[in-house]
């Protein structure tokens, strides 16, 4: 899928970038609410949450496949990678329970799978 | 013509905070880093229309528009010639304009303002590849 050189790429990693939003900041809001911020029942936000995600999914996708040599290689992108992994397992499994350290552990891992996100453009070769 | 906007960019470029932001390695991307992060945090708060919420989004688009300030000061006259941050500018002046319609056009603000924000990040998108 060839497109890293034509505007279809910043319009896929937009759609990411509104994903994140709407997943990590879905999730953030239900993780906060269980640390003891006021937050109203979060429930209905249920769809953003599976809408973003889906989202970030598939763009994520495309732009690995556009370039897969680049992403491999790149240090920042493996820890995304990595971190994506445990992140998600935590997100499907831990958090259901709950529990303010699964709270704390979501905040924690999504936090720095964005961080380690931006940094893949600094360690491009 | 005297142009008040570019005077501003062009006194902004010759800061010394301009060029310690342009010139450092860690600050911009470090800036940007948190800039993504202050998405997320007012990007869901946006989601709920609830009073209660209130703070806890101001503190996230006070994180935003602190990291966009310093951002656009990294380089000031680049920004100010690219027409995509001209957009950006205009669709957050937009969706702040939103935020003052009256209660009854609650819904119509939101979908509108959610609109408005997608139209932000794809315009952000674009002041990185022009």
């Amino acid at each position: 899928m060839p497109f890293e050189n034509s505007w279809l790429f910043p319009v896929v990693e937009s759609v990411h970038v509104i994903g994140l939003a709407a997943f990590v900041g879905t999730v953030v809001l239900g993780d906060v609410r269980t640390l003891g911020l006021r937050v109203p029942d979060t429930k209905h936000l249920k769809a953003w949450t599976h809408a973003g995600l889906a989202a970030m999914l598939l763009t994520g996708a495309a732009m690995f496949f556009s370039d897969t040599a680049r992403y491999l290689h790149n240090p920042a992108f493996q820890v995304k990678a990595a971190l994506l992994v445990v992140a998600l397992a935590a997100h499907f499994t831990l958090r259901r329970r709950g529990t303010r350290f699964a709270a704390v552990l979501s905040l924690t891992l999504w936090t720095c799978v964005v961080l380690a996100a931006r940094a893949i453009i600094d360690f491009d070769v | 013509m005297f142009n008040p906007l570019l005077e501003l960019a062009r006194s902004m470029q010759d800061t010394s905070l301009r060029l310690d932001l342009s010139q450092s390695t860690w600050a911009v991307p470090i800036i940007g880093a948190i800039h993504v992060l202050a998405v997320a945090w007012f990007g869901g708060s946006v989601l709920v229309n609830d009073v209660r919420l209130r703070r806890f989004r101001w503190t996230g688009l006070s994180i935003l528009l602190v990291t966009g300030a310093l951002l656009f000061w990294s380089q000031p006259l680049r920004l100010y010639y690219s027409q995509f941050f001209r957009l950006k500018i205009l669709l957050l002046i937009l969706t702040g304009a939103c935020a003052l319609l009256p209660a009854r056009y609650a819904r119509v603000a939101m979908a509108l303002s959610l609109a408005l924000w997608a139209g932000v990040i794809f315009a952000s998108r674009g002041i990185a590849y022009r």
